[in-house]
């Protein structure tokens, strides 16, 4: 069984390796659900595929669509300012899109959840190599770029290159679990606010991760969903405790 | 040190022959482990992976399964695709050669019934997902003792010292079974000709069989929630074809099967489709004592 539990692990470091950065960006920004938006913007390219093509070009389109996305929120980051909203209600055009497109085919809803989101139990390690290899080329660009680019073009950056990687790792880890990798261990290290912020995001969310996998092992619980509810529990226990007062505007 | 190595070394030695005799199978469903057990009585060691009462279409997986999958001699499918959206994966990565399909430890119970409602073209705008028929073929009790037979073979084939034990076990077994049939066909025989609404199709094979008419199904498409227009549609072939009663099963909500049957005075029948799906179905036996009974109440 240690394999598995091996490649479940190694996944879910390469997830936490990349978001975490992400994850300090957003809550920063305060545009936390551009994640789900954009997640959802790729489940409907995917949603396209399965009901046009059979299936066909599932990964271009999905990439295709989540482009658009993240393109569409970094435009309107510069002029919105109501950017929060805007990006619920991308999410929601997303979601019901999806259902709306996938209610005429039959079992469509449960062949689109499988195709979306593998289990983070059964990524076989090929994948994970692939997507290490994909992400860490991402950081190189961002680690090259994110400083020496200012204004719509950081933004254009960013949002790019983050549609890239939240496309890929949805279909990895599914949705949820995403959701969580990014914004749990980033906040808990934003409260913190000690040392490098971003090493101190890796460190939780790697421990975080272990601790899930093998709770799930013990305790046969599927895999993802207690890495969420793990994630999420330290995360609101943190920030319910240390939580800094809000600064109220105005 | 050395003392307490071979100590341990034997009785690892000993724990392992002890099951040795001891086939280890592995079911997708708890119907198919119930009929293992009454074959292969103390000569086999029957798990399985999906819960009674669980929709058998959407499993979560959990780590257990991978570990039960590799632990398994023999592995025993429902198949015509049932198991689709989650067994692959598992198989994959457990990577035990011995249960994959076609192999000698693997038994896909589908290859010994002939099934209804396959499609003549595979095309997901047109509806169908399971290209080889319905999949719910053991909900007619007289597809089981097929079933029970190939169950049998297969376990002969891989004990063969036990194989009398397992042929006398399923002679029992299918002994009872034709009694029950016998009680079954005759309650069920009042039925017949009655015109039914169903949830999902779970039990086509079983109306079927008891010629009971399926004049239309509460979704639009399987596995698709009702829309407006649709509980429309059902509510109108309701009244037209004086509908008896809704079938409904345990995991599926309720709500729009209820407001149906209350909208037209009938009866919602909550059916177990596997072993554990009610309280009452606690074996393959009870499963139909049970849906007879909530059938012909």
């Amino acid at each position: 069984m240690i394999d598995i539990l091996i490649s479940a692990f190694a996944l879910s470091v390469v997830l936490v390796g990349i978001h975490s950065y992400y994850g300090l960006e957003i809550i920063k920004r305060g545009i936390i659900f551009t994640d789900l938006a954009i997640g959802q913007m790729a489940a409907m390219g995917a949603a396209v595929s399965i009901l046009f093509l059979e299936g066909q070009y599932i990964y271009p389109l999905s990439l295709l669509f989540a482009l658009s996305g993240g393109f569409v929120i970094a435009v309107s980051s510069r002029k919105n300012e109501n950017l929060e909203a805007f990006i619920g209600l991308m999410y929601a055009f997303g979601i019901s899109g999806v259902f709306i497109l996938l209610s005429k085919s039959s079992h469509g809803m449960e062949t689109f959840q499988k195709l979306m989101a593998a289990d983070i139990l059964f990524t076989p390690m090929n994948d994970i190599i692939k997507t290490a290899i994909l992400y860490g080329l991402l950081g190189i660009v961002i680690y090259i770029f994110h400083n020496k680019t200012k204004g719509f073009l950081r933004d254009a950056l960013f949002f790019i290159t983050f549609s890239v990687t939240v496309t890929s790792s949805v279909k990895l880890a599914g949705v949820l679990t995403v959701f969580a990798l990014l914004v749990a261990p980033a906040l808990i290290s934003l409260i913190i606010n000690r040392g490098k912020l971003l090493i101190n995001a890796w460190i939780i969310g790697i421990a975080v991760n272990l601790t899930a996998i093998l709770v799930s092992y013990n305790f046969d619980f599927p895999t993802g969903y207690t890495l969420v509810l793990l994630h999420a529990f330290i995360a609101l226990i943190v920030s319910f405790i240390f939580g800094k007062k809000k600064r109220l505007v105005e | 040190m050395k003392k307490i190595l071979i100590a341990s070394i034997s009785i690892l030695y000993l724990v392992t022959t002890a099951h040795a005799g001891r086939i280890k199978v592995l079911t997708s469903y708890p119907y198919i482990a119930d009929i293992v057990q009454k074959i292969g009585k103390e000569h086999v060691r029957v798990h399985y992976l999906a819960r009674g009462n669980w929709d058998p279409h959407t499993v979560i997986p959990r780590p257990s399964f991978i570990a039960k999958v590799r632990r398994a001699d023999l592995l025993i499918i429902n198949g015509g695709q049932l198991e689709i959206g989650y067994l692959p994966p598992i198989l994959k990565q457990a990577n035990n050669a011995d249960v994959f399909p076609g192999r000698k430890g693997f038994l896909d119970l589908s290859s010994s019934i002939t099934m209804i409602d396959v499609p003549r073209s595979v095309s997901r705008a047109q509806g169908d997902m399971h290209p080889d028929g319905n999949p719910h073929y053991y909900l007619d009790p007289h597809n089981i003792p097929p079933l029970a037979k190939a169950i049998t073979k297969k376990l002969c084939e891989l004990d063969y010292h036990n194989a009398s034990n397992y042929r006398n076990n399923q002679s029992v077994f299918l002994n009872k079974w034709n009694s029950k049939l016998a009680e079954w066909d005759r309650k069920l025989k009042s039925l017949r000709g009655i015109s039914v609404v169903e949830y999902h199709k779970n039990f086509d094979y079983l109306l079927r069989r008891y010629g009971i008419k399926l004049v239309g199904t509460v979704e639009p498409l399987p596995g698709i929630p009702p829309t407006s227009r649709h509980m429309e549609t059902i509510s109108q072939i309701i009244a037209r074809h004086s509908v008896k009663f809704i079938i409904h099963d345990v995991y599926h909500p309720e709500r729009a099967s209820k407001l149906l049957a209350k909208k037209h005075n009938i009866r919602m029948v909550v059916l177990p489709h596997d072993v554990g799906a009610t309280n009452e179905a606690e074996g393959i036996f009870s499963l139909f004592d049970e849906i007879v009974r909530r059938l012909s109440q």
